[in-house]
């Protein structure tokens, strides 16, 4: 695999993961379906690795970069974990509405093992990582994109927990976005 | 105190978009211990478990 293929799979790969979290904000926005606390950490946990992601756009790939991508997969994949572990017990309820029959923590699960296997799919490569020539022109655009749009979510999702939770811990079920609740109007 | 780890990996990620890699990982890795941190916090809610 040459470098220019890795970084074109490493851009899809960023679109994806920010497919997903624009796809949070949608329902959040669109929905008025606010995010608990963990469901906030588990986005936390897609930018943690989207950054490993990011760094193989910007300094080319690297083997490090695919450890800081499983290693923000691992964690993103415990929160979620921990989130479907609470409601897994018939009677004991469930965070949101099911999108195609499973929660969204359940497709955060499967989204952050899916990361998992594929950079250790692309470690398995070693051709990308022996040559280090620049970026291609023609490979510019998608890797500029997805790195723009995935820095947009970054700030988005500063801004919409800010909303939701103000300067401290978020409530449990949030209900209303607490900065707007304590302005006054 | 939520929003911590999404500011800290977008310095991270401002800092790499700057060709600063160590600097940016410093952030990525501060930013990933107060995830943790903040999930150690959320992670002992009591289960509603009726036995």
């Amino acid at each position: 695999m040459s470098a220019d293929l890795s970084r074109l799979l490493n851009a899809i790969g960023l679109l994806g993961i920010g497919t997903v979290l624009a796809l949070a904000l949608v329902d959040q926005i669109w929905f008025g379906e606010l995010p608990c606390p963990l469901c906030i950490l588990q986005r936390a946990g897609f930018f943690a690795a989207g950054f490993g992601i990011a760094l193989n756009l910007i300094f080319g790939p690297k083997p490090s970069h695919y450890g800081v991508a499983i290693i923000g997969a691992v964690a993103g994949g415990a929160i979620s974990m921990r989130q479907i572990l609470l409601h897994i017990v018939p009677g004991t309820g469930s965070y949101g509405d099911a999108v195609f029959g499973l929660h969204l923590y359940t497709w955060a699960f499967i989204a952050f093992g899916l990361m998992i296997v594929g950079c250790a799919i692309m470690l398995l490569d070693d051709r990308q990582f022996s040559r280090a020539e620049p970026m291609s022109m023609r490979l510019k655009v998608l890797p500029l994109t997805a790195l723009l749009v995935f820095l947009a979510l970054a700030l988005g999702n500063i801004a919409s927990t800010v909303a939701i939770c103000g300067a401290g811990l978020c409530p449990e079920s949030p209900s209303s976005y607490m900065l707007f609740d304590n302005m006054p109007l | 105190m939520m929003s911590l780890p999404f500011v800290l990996f977008a310095c991270a990620l401002g800092a790499a978009w700057l060709r600063q890699r160590g600097v940016a990982m410093g952030f990525w890795l501060v930013g990933l211990v107060t995830m943790l941190v903040l999930f150690r916090v959320h992670v002992t809610e009591v289960l509603s478990i009726q036995l």
